[in-house]
C-alpha cells in the first residue's frame, strides 16, 4: 500500500477536523483515497485507518458487509458490533435504500451524561454539491451554507428526529464518489430550500 | 530532527485516540470529552493537554507558534516549541498571522485568527463547577441537566463580597446556549474573542484528561448578570510604553528605578511587530 500511515492519515484527520468545524466546506479525501490499492470500499478503509483501533467498534451496511467487515478488521483490530452499540456505521452505497435511515435511527445517540458515547455515521452517496438544496446553520457556520446531497436514501427527517434533544444525537458525514466529504454534526440545523414559484 | 522517535513524538494509536475524542468535542461545543492522556516528557498540569492535541494534529506542512502568557520567550513555550519541532521538523514561527497551528497557555493572541489556523489552549483546570462540586459524578450531572445555578451563585457571592465579579482570569462562558465552560485562565479581556471566532478553538486539559472545543463562529457568553454586566480589564487611558499601543491587553509593572507603574504589552510578539512596522531607531 502506497498510503503513509502517519503523515497520510495525518492529512485526512485534519480534513475530518475542519470539515467537523465548518459543516457545508466538503473535504477533499481523493489524493488519500488513490493510495488506497483497488477496492471498493476505498474511502472507508481510508476513514478506518485514521480512526479505528481495538478500542473502537463498527457496523457495515452494504451487500458485501462479510467481506468488508473482516478487511477492516484485519487491518484495524476494530470489531464488528450491533447496530445498537456500534461506535462508527458505514453505510455503503450499494446497502438497502433503507439502510441509512434505519442506521440513524438504531445508532446510538449518547446518555446525557455522557452525549459523546454516540455514533458517527459514514455514508457512501452518489454527488456533494454546494448547491442550493439543503440550508444549513449552526456552530461553525458563519450564515449559512448551502449543499446537495444526491442520494436515493431518506435521511433528513429521520436525523431531525434522532437529534431533535440536543445534546444527544448523531454525528453524520457524507462522502461521494470523488471522495468528497461533508460533515454533519449534531448542532448543524439543516432546512429544505422550497422554490417558491 | 529527532528520528528515534515516530513523527509528533505520539505513536499512531495514541494519537488515534485522541483525535477520536477531539472530532466528538467540535461536535458537541463546551462538552468536555475524556481522553487517555498519555504521559508526556513534561509534567502534567504543565500544558500536556495542549501539547497532545498539538502533536495529534501538526503535519509536515504546519507552522507552529506556542506562546506562554503572551510571550514567545519563556520557558513553558520555548520548551514546548522544541519538544514538537524536534520530532517532526516543522517550521516555528513567532509571527501569529503565519502559523497555522498555535498553542498558547492564558492568551489568545491580538492579531485576529483567521479561518486557516487552529488554536490550541492549555486547560489546567477544564471543569468550570469544580470551585463548588468537588464530585465529578455530580458535575457531569449538573451538565447533563444543565444545572448551572451554582456558577452564578459564585459570581453572586463575589458581587456580595468584592462589590463586583472577581474573577481575574477563566470567567466561566456558555457555549451554543448548553454548557458553562472553563475558557482556560485567559484574561475577561479575551473571552470576547472567544465568540463567533474565525478560527477552531481547541482545548486540552492532560491532568484532568479532557478535551473540549469551541468550533467557529460559534456564540460563547460569559456569565454575568442583568445589574452586573461582564466586564473585560480596562485600560482606559494606559498605553504600551514600548510600542505605545493602546487597544491590547496590558501587564502593569512597577519601574523599579524610579517606583512608577508602568504597562507594557502582554502579547510579545505583536508588540514587536508593531515596533517593526514603525521602524525603531
Amino acid at each position: 500500500m502506497k498510503l503513509d500511515m502517519v503523515h497520510d492519515i495525518q492529512t485526512v484527520y485534519r480534513k475530518l477536523v475542519d470539515a467537523m468545524a465548518r459543516p457545508g466546506q466538503l473535504a477533499d479525501l481523493s489524493k488519500e483515497a488513490a493510495l488506497i490499492e483497488e477496492n471498493e470500499a476505498r474511502p472507508f478503509l481510508l476513514l478506518a485507518f485514521t480512526l479505528f483501533d481495538q478500542e473502537v467498534t463498527f457496523k457495515v451496511f452494504s451487500k458485501r458487509e462479510a467481506a468488508i467487515s473482516k478487511l477492516i478488521h484485519q487491518y484495524t483490530n476494530a470489531r464488528p458490533a450491533a447496530i445498537e452499540e456500534a461506535d462508527y456505521i458505514f453505510v455503503l452505497a450499494d446497502a438497502e435504500k433503507t439502510a441509512l435511515k434505519g442506521a440513524i435511527e438504531r445508532a446510538k445517540h449518547g446518555t446525557l451524561k455522557n452525549p459523546h458515547d454516540s455514533a458517527t455515521i459514514f455514508a457512501e452517496v452518489d454527488e456533494i454539491t454546494n448547491t442550493s438544496t439543503l440550508k444549513l446553520t449552526g456552530p461553525g457556520i458563519q450564515s449559512e451554507e448551502q449543499v446537495h446531497v444526491e442520494t436515493e436514501s431518506e435521511w433528513l427527517a429521520e436525523r431531525q428526529v434522532k437529534n431533535k434533544e440536543y445534546p444527544l444525537g448523531v454525528d453524520l458525514m457524507f462522502i461521494d464518489r470523488r471522495q468528497q466529504l461533508l460533515a454533519l454534526p449534531r448542532t448543524t440545523q439543516i432546512t429544505i430550500n422550497r422554490v417558491i414559484v | 530532527m529527532n528520528t528515534t522517535y515516530n513523527f509528533a513524538f505520539f505513536d499512531e494509536g495514541s494519537k488515534r485516540e485522541i483525535r477520536r475524542a477531539t472530532l466528538k468535542a467540535i461536535a458537541i461545543p463546551g462538552y468536555q470529552v475524556p481522553f487517555a492522556s498519555r504521559e508526556m516528557p513534561i509534567g502534567r498540569g504543565w500544558g500536556t493537554g495542549g501539547l497532545q492535541l498539538t502533536l495529534s494534529l501538526i503535519g509536515m506542512k504546519d507552522v507552529l507558534k506556542v506562546i506562554d502568557q503572551g510571550s514567545d520567550e519563556s520557558v513553558n513555550a520555548v520548551n514546548i516549541k522544541k519538544l514538537v519541532s524536534n520530532t517532526t521538523g516543522v517550521e516555528v514561527t513567532e509571527h501569529t498571522s503565519k502559523a497555522t497551528l498555535i498553542q498558547s497557555r492564558h492568551r489568545i493572541p491580538e492579531v485576529p485568527l483567521t479561518k486557516e489556523q487552529i488554536l490550541v489552549l492549555q486547560v489546567p483546570l477544564p471543569e468550570p463547577l469544580r470551585y463548588y462540586e468537588p464530585s465529578e459524578t455530580e458535575t457531569k450531572k449538573l451538565h447533563a441537566e444543565k444545572e448551572y445555578s451554582g456558577a452564578w451563585l459564585m459570581l453572586f457571592e463575589q458581587i456580595m463580597k468584592y462589590g463586583g465579579m472577581a474573577t481575574g482570569a477563566d470567567h466561566p462562558v456558555l457555549v451554543h446556549d448548553r454548557y458553562v465552560m472553563a475558557p482556560s485562565p485567559i484574561p475577561r479581556f479575551d473571552n470576547p474573542k472567544m465568540n463567533a471566532n474565525e478560527a477552531l478553538i481547541l482545548l486540552g486539559a492532560g491532568r484532568e484528561k479532557k478535551v473540549y472545543a469551541v468550533p467557529p463562529y460559534t456564540k460563547v457568553v460569559s456569565l454575568d448578570f442583568e445589574d452586573y454586566l461582564f466586564q473585560a480589564e480596562i485600560f482606559a487611558d494606559k498605553h504600551c510604553r514600548i510600542c505605545g499601543q493602546t487597544d491590547v491587553f496590558l501587564d502593569e509593572l512597577v519601574d523599579e528605578l524610579t517606583d512608577e507603574t508602568v504597562y507594557q504589552c502582554n502579547d510579545t510578539s505583536n508588540c514587536l511587530e508593531k515596533l517593526n512596522s514603525v521602524g525603531v531607531k
